[in-house]
């Protein structure tokens, strides 16, 4: 419905406005994820020594 | 170095780039008369003797092919004069090829060992010992780093633009070179590297060795603009001297509890030096007799892998284990 004085918008403007929101749900989801998840502690023991065959 | 005997067996080595000329100072220190063949060389190998024609190797006992892929027809023309060959080629095609070798080889009673390098080669000396540590083992994931000579960096740098071949539970599977990226953790210096999936026979070969595996995949490491250009020639020169490199090996399976478990060996050093050891011990063997005549990949049932393996590492293989829990990181 039309109403008088109001301008329609643009396509250019209606895919920004589009991209602005699509953009400000991912990073609310990605927020979300980050703050839930319990990030942990990296791999303290371990690596290479030198290998030990076994007798001939 | 010993003073070869003028007597003593001849090992012709055909291809004198990096690789080739490391395989020929291992022969020469182990007092071994080395006779050896390429068009590109320039002047006398000092210690061994220079042949202007392949078939002038007709005469020497084992000939190692250390030149660019493809080796099957020379190893053909070889085995057919009845001497064992050792070959270091690591593509796909020329690997099947050589394989289809057996009869050949059976025929002329001469003996073929195929993957006599970093990878294939060690990877499959690894791969045997990890296996033996496993109550079960079902899984060989190898990964490699790093090139030999500027052969093998062309090799390398087409590889990550070709079909790469996996055995998946029980049949085989293609995938294209350059996807299933994993980081991998070399032995130092190289540390960890994102690897990819490449054109390497290892898992063709491994598959021979180990028939009871359910998966056997191989990677390379490469970066992005390696992905990136694979499908184009070489952009840059390749090292003409070569690099240091390092192959690893992750064997999964179960304990005798039944328990999940992980094993990794690994080895790193200039990659031409882990190349030319391991063609080098393939070379005694054959040379002491003990390998059957008939097509042998490295790793396999009918060589003493173990001993291989040991006789790698008197060479100066600096082998290595990854100790502690190997586990998919939680951060």
């Amino acid at each position: 419905m039309k109403v008088a004085g109001s301008i329609p918008a643009s396509p250019t403007v209606k895919a920004l406005r589009r991209a602005f929101v699509a953009l400000s749900l991912a990073g609310a989801i990605a927020g979300l994820l980050r703050a839930r998840g319990k990030g942990g502690i990296p791999p303290q023991e371990g690596g290479w020594s030198e290998l030990k065959l076994p007798p001939a | 170095m010993t003073r070869p005997d003028a007597s003593g067996p001849i090992v012709g080595v055909v291809g004198h780039g990096v690789t080739g000329r490391r395989l020929s100072t291992y022969l020469l220190r182990l007092g071994t008369n080395v006779a050896v063949y390429d068009p590109a060389m320039s002047g006398t190998p000092r210690g061994a003797v220079a042949v202007s024609r392949a078939n002038d190797l007709a005469v020497t006992d084992v000939v190692a092919l250390c030149h660019p892929q493809p080796h099957a027809r020379l190893a053909a023309e070889y085995l057919a004069a009845g001497i064992s060959v050792v070959s270091m080629s690591a593509d796909v095609v020329d690997v099947r090829a050589l394989v289809d070798l057996d009869h050949t080889a059976r025929r002329h009673n001469a003996s073929l060992i195929v993957g006599a390098a970093m990878s294939p080669g060690l990877s499959g000396l690894l791969a045997d010992h990890l296996w033996r540590q496993l109550h079960v083992a079902e899984e060989i994931h190898v990964a490699t780093h790093g090139t030999a000579g500027p052969a093998c960096a062309v090799q390398h740098h087409d590889a990550l633009g070709e079909t790469a071949i996996g055995w998946h539970d029980g049949v085989w599977i293609e995938r294209p070179g350059g996807s299933g990226r994993e980081l991998n953790w070399f032995p130092e210096p190289i540390g960890a590297k994102d690897c990819y999936r490449a054109a390497m026979p290892d898992p063709l070969l491994l598959q021979r060795s180990f028939p009871g595996c359910s998966r056997i995949s191989a990677r390379v490491s490469g970066t992005r603009r390696d992905r990136l250009t694979a499908r184009f020639p070489m952009l840059t020169p390749p090292h003409a001297a070569g690099d240091l490199g390092a192959v690893r090996v992750e064997v999964r399976g179960a304990g005798a509890d039944g328990a999940r478990v992980t094993v990794i060996a690994g080895a790193s050093g200039p990659t031409a030096d882990l190349a030319a050891a391991v063609t080098t011990v393939c070379v005694e063997a054959c040379l002491a007799g003990s390998v059957e005549p008939g097509m042998h990949a490295v790793g396999g049932p009918s060589l003493d892998a173990p001993a291989l393996l040991r006789r790698t590492s008197e060479l100066g293989v600096q082998l290595q284990e990854f100790t502690g829990v190997a586990r998919s990181s939680a951060w």
